[in-house]
């Protein structure tokens, strides 16, 4: 399959009165078409970012110190506005964190849908916008009725729904999905994942999924990449990073999850806070809060070891000097 | 729903007349209280050689003696049937004191308020689409420059460049004389004062229809709007401008009188015979009739104002309606 999405050593940064803050440094990943990658990762480890700077979505004070991003087999790292606006909606587009705010206040959310439907075909009959406008509503499982209503009117479920319609009304062939659910109820969370994974099958959109819940990864994602400040450290399927996780953060993160929990025991949290973007440490950044730090995780930065095809990760414990540590986390996610 | 239309007609109707009556007494008792000598508006000069009995006489004539509620009460049941009393200066009908000037007004206020009111979101959008860009910059110091010159000063500076230097423009009064009904003349007159009116109040709309826009341009339904290909003008104009006309539209109905007859600086410079200057003189001598009718006037354009600010509001943001966006459809 060809490579949909490429991204390669990007690194963005925002200059801010402190400085510069190094939100993404040194990242890259591909898309197939059709497949379903999830980012996962902290708050504030440059997740979002990552995503708004391929749809070049930041504001003015961000910008790519290096590397390069080509979809759809071209170039797009340094495209003006004029030609990026022709690929949002169609090559690629977005589905973001607050369906709360995420619609406009003032207009029928079916108009909404329809503007979506007719930006890159202006062209188009009324009725045959129409028509796809509730066809629309109907894949994301809302009836046509709804189309008249305005976004107050609706539940922050109903709203998500609208928002992924939107999303996918030029028919795009990446879909970037940044927490969709988190400002979503539990159970309606769930339906709406199952909407992601729905959507995907049927559309054979690409998926890329922002979360920093790893269960609503496991749900939808087919390949997994994990950040932490503003760098990936490992990247493999859902099955390598769920059963087989190499990197120290990794093991943490799903030691932390209430799923992995042994009976009697407290929940096992990652001790400390992330560190400041504003001044990344040297080295492995995990470094300082993981148990399995070796000397030269404070010096040097971790290359990417390949452990399979698929599978990478980016900690000196997979150097062949390393001492042998076993990972804790036995018999994987499931286990 | 026509039915439901009727019913808000005649409550807002209900409303108005309501307002009408508290606004009338409460100019009506403010009138009374105030400084100033009815007697020096109906006598003009010659109020302050009167003999105490004469002065007697006159108040006795005028009916100033009669308690506060008893005057109220006469002027309101006159009022009702339509006598809106008679002008102690100018020994005429109120309304045709008013008549007489209120074209010029409307045409020097109607047409500055006009120009307000369709430049600002002009000038608005082009600030907001060109943010911190060189046109932005240049409109925000020219505007803020304009709307702090002193009216008086820029009308005797525009006097002085057009008037005595270029002799391209009279200097004052609605038109010239003997020709009221010539529309060159009023316009070459009307030329100066509007400029004045106008670039004195624009700066102010036009300024808050940018930072609005500029709110809203950073709100996340932009980014969506962004997403789905949209250009940043195409959002501005479709997404974020109708989010911001609704309070624009109910402070321009608050300031239709401003503009409208707030003109007194003008007026007085130029000696544009409007309804600015009237009102001045009404309140200043106590000249109670005249300024209990040009009160009503310019109350009565706020409030009808309003109530079609918030008719078009409703029809533009549907949370605005009052009970009518509440309803949650369940959970989905």
């Amino acid at each position: 399959m060809a490579e949909l999405l490429e991204v390669k050593n990007l690194s963005v940064s925002f200059q801010t009165p402190q400085g510069e803050i190094e939100a993404v440094r040194d990242v890259s990943f591909s898309v197939k078409a059709g497949e379903a990658l999830a980012i996962v990762g902290e708050s504030g480890c440059g997740k979002s970012v990552l995503c708004k700077s391929i749809l070049k979505l930041l504001p003015p004070s961000a910008q790519i110190k290096s590397g390069t991003i080509s979809a759809g087999g071209a170039d797009i790292t340094a495209i003006p506005e004029r030609e990026m606006r022709k690929l949002r909606g169609r090559l690629f587009s977005m589905v973001f964190q607050d369906p709360m705010t995420a619609l406009n206040p003032t207009i029928p959310a079916g108009r909404q849908i329809a503007e979506a439907v007719c930006v890159h075909r202006p062209r188009m009959p009324k009725a045959e916008v129409r028509r796809r406008a509730d066809a629309l509503l109907e894949l994301v499982g809302l009836e046509p009725e709804k189309a008249r209503l305005y976004p107050h009117q609706l539940s922050g479920g109903m709203r998500q729904r609208c928002v992924m319609a939107i999303a996918l009304a030029a028919e795009p062939q990446i879909l970037f999905a940044d927490e969709p659910t988190t400002a979503l109820d539990v159970t309606v969370q769930a339906q709406i994942l199952d909407l992601l994974r729905e959507i995907q099958r049927i559309l054979g959109t690409a998926t890329v999924l922002v979360s920093h819940d790893l269960g609503v990864v496991a749900r939808v994602a087919d390949r997994v990449a994990v950040m932490y400040a503003g760098k990936i450290v490992e990247i493999g399927t859902a099955e390598e990073i769920f059963y087989d996780p190499r990197h120290p953060y990794t093991w943490g993160l799903l030691l932390a999850l209430p799923a992995c929990a042994r009976e009697g025991e407290p929940l096992r949290a990652i001790p400390g806070a992330p560190p400041s973007l504003l001044h990344p440490p040297k080295g492995d950044a995990f470094a300082p809060r993981s148990r399995y730090a070796l000397a030269i995780d404070y010096e040097e930065t971790p290359p990417m070891f390949q452990i399979t095809e698929t599978h990478f990760a980016a900690t000196w414990l997979l150097d062949r000097r390393a001492p042998s540590v076993e990972s804790p986390v036995k018999g994987g996610f499931y286990g | 729903m026509s039915r439901n239309l009727v019913w808000y007609c005649l409550k807002k109707l209900l409303l108005f007349f309501l307002s009408m009556l508290l606004l009338s007494l409460a100019v009506f008792c403010a009138a009374h209280f105030a400084p100033g000598d009815p007697l020096v508006s109906y006598y003009g000069e010659r109020a302050e050689k009167l003999t105490p009995e004469e002065r007697a006489q006159a108040e006795e004539r005028l009916g100033l003696y009669d308690p506060l509620h008893t005057q109220y009460l006469r002027w309101l049941s006159n009022a009702l049937r339509g006598d809106f009393g008679m002008s102690y200066k100018y020994k005429t009908g109120v309304l045709e004191v008013i008549g007489k000037r209120l074209n010029n007004t409307l045409l020097l206020g109607g047409t500055g308020f006009l120009l307000i009111f369709l430049l600002s979101p002009v000038l608005g959008i082009l600030c907001a689409r060109f943010e911190d860009k060189p046109l932005d910059r240049l409109l925000c110091w020219a505007g803020s420059l304009s709307s702090c010159i002193p009216e008086f000063w820029l009308s005797l500076t525009l006097i002085l460049v057009f008037s005595v230097w270029l002799r391209l423009l009279p200097s004052s009064g609605a038109y010239a004389v003997g020709k009221a009904g010539d529309w060159e003349s009023r316009l070459t007159h009307l030329i100066l004062p509007l400029a004045v009116v106008v670039l004195s109040h624009l700066w102010y709309y036009a300024y808050m229809i940018r930072n609005q826009l500029l709110e809203e341009v950073r709100a996340n339904y932009v980014l969506l709007a962004k997403t789905k290909g949209l250009s940043r003008r195409q959002i501005l104009l479709r997404h974020c401008l109708r989010n911001v006309l609704p309070p624009y539209f109910s402070m321009m109905a608050v300031a239709v009188p401003h503009i409208l007859g707030g003109t007194y600086v003008v007026e007085t410079v130029f000696s544009y015979p409007g309804l600015g200057a009237l009102s001045y003189e009404s309140a200043r001598n106590q000249d109670t009739h005249l300024l209990m009718a040009l009160c009503l006037l310019s109350g009565g354009a706020v409030m009808l104002c309003s109530m079609l600010a918030q008719a078009v509001n409703e029809r533009v943001d549907p949370r605005t309606r009052s009970g009518g966006g509440m309803e949650v459809e369940r959970r989905g």
